[in-house]
């Protein structure tokens, strides 16, 4: 790949500088030009290069693949961001997940929806016209969702009396909610045109939560799985997302 | 770009690992036994603690002898209460002895010595969430003991330290027993 572009990227000078010597052209100003098209390129300044701005969606792709893999888990995510500047791209996802936690003690299974908001900042200085990205950034996430408690069995250390109670009696707790923060630092690749791989990692800091009386948010959709007390989360993912552009600008 | 995508892959793959160990640890309070303490009935108002000799204490029901307590020497007892059932009961053996009838190779004649004293023990349950590994435990309210009278009870008196007595934890002595 840098090395095709390191070839083109001599070509087009080569071009360039044989083009010099002839007169140089005086349309200046052609803001449609196709960046694809190299014999377009050379009609301008060769350190001229547009770059596309637009909004890009896609879906997440772990969600997906855990959902046909993974019996207890459901879930998708719409990934979206929108260019804003050079390097600045409004970034957001929304997503619904439905998962059971259990162990020998209890079973319970938590529902609901999500959608985070952010901002994300290409750090990756890419070659002429590519157009990929390695990025840091923040997102605000909230979420509303339920959690069931299916069943559940007294823990005990003394087994002197065998069986302890157990209660399946299923008890749902409505309207529960989670607001949280997240850094995420991932990349975007542009595999063809306008369509792009993306794969990111994230740590979340819960800001806040309503919890059920007597139970507490095992799992919180969008920000998985909780750690007893510590307000901690994390996350990785995958995306395919395509590009729909609105114009082009400078790079 | 590509070795950038391997490594961040591997990144992200390594966060699967992540998952806390869910084992609920020792440390935890959990469902707490009930703790009674004994003392002697000749000073029932200054609270002289006072061992009972050969102690066995088994639940009635249960073909187990309760572990830890198979003829001791203690003054103070913990007893796990029934999760299923708002009432549980023990017989406690005072000079609990086993006579071999002078016939010590053939323990089909042997017989028990011992002043057993069955206690009543009845509660109700409230079950309390306590974390992700541990799931639930059931802590009990307004705790009683009652002595079943018998010809010759060891036992002369049983107090709770609380009006209501509950029992929430296993720090703390909930009952004084004199004898």
């Amino acid at each position: 790949m840098t090395m095709n572009n390191n070839l083109k990227y001599i070509i087009k000078t080569l071009i360039v500088v044989l083009c010099f010597s002839g007169s140089l052209l005086a349309q200046t100003k052609t803001p449609e030009i196709n960046v694809k098209d190299s014999l377009a390129v050379i009609e301008q300044d060769s350190t001229i290069i547009k770059q596309k701005y637009g909004l890009r969606v896609g879906l997440e792709l772990s969600q997906l693949v855990r959902t046909a893999f993974d019996g207890e888990y459901q879930g998708f995510e719409v990934v979206g961001d929108y260019r804003l500047t050079k390097f600045i791209y409004l970034a957001g996802e929304f997503g619904a997940e439905k998962t059971t936690s259990s162990n020998t003690y209890y079973n319970a299974t938590t529902q609901g929806t999500y959608f985070k908001a952010g901002v994300d900042y290409n750090f990756y200085k890419n070659w002429l016209e590519m157009e990929n990205l390695i990025y840091g950034g923040f997102r605000i996430g909230a979420s509303a969702f339920s959690q069931t408690l299916n069943s559940y069995t007294v823990y005990t250390t003394n087994q002197y009396w065998q069986p302890q109670f157990s209660s399946s009696d299923v008890k749902t707790y409505d309207g529960l909610t989670a607001l949280w923060a997240e850094l995420v630092i991932g990349l975007k690749v542009e595999i063809v045109n306008n369509l792009y791989l993306g794969a990111h990692v994230s740590v979340k800091g819960l800001i806040s939560q309503e919890e059920p009386n007597n139970f507490e948010n095992l799992y919180i959709p969008g920000f998985n799985q909780t750690y007893d007390s510590l307000g901690v989360g994390f996350g990785f993912g995958y995306s395919v997302s395509y590009l729909i552009p609105f114009y082009k600008k400078d790079k | 770009m590509k070795y950038s995508f391997v490594i961040l892959l591997l990144v992200a793959l390594s966060f699967l690992g992540c998952e806390k160990d869910d084992i609920c640890s020792a440390d935890t309070p959990t469902t707490p036994s009930l703790i009674i303490r004994f003392y002697d009935v000749t000073y029932p108002n200054t609270d002289v603690l006072k061992s009972v000799a050969n102690l066995r204490i088994q639940g009635v029901g249960n073909d187990e002898v309760l572990p830890g307590y198979n003829v001791v020497a203690t003054d103070s007892i913990a007893l796990p209460l029934k999760t299923t059932e708002t009432i549980t009961q023990y017989r406690l053996y005072e000079e609990y002895v086993v006579n071999d009838n002078d016939t010590p190779d053939d323990d089909t004649d042997d017989y028990i010595t011992g002043n057993e004293d069955i206690i009543t023990i009845t509660y109700d349950m409230t079950e309390v969430y306590v974390s992700r590994a541990c799931g639930y435990k059931t802590i009990y309210g307004n705790v009683s003991i009652n002595l079943v009278p018998d010809s010759d009870n060891w036992i002369k008196l049983i107090r709770s330290v609380d009006d209501n007595q509950s029992v929430e934890n296993d720090n703390e002595q909930q009952f004084k027993i004199y004898h």
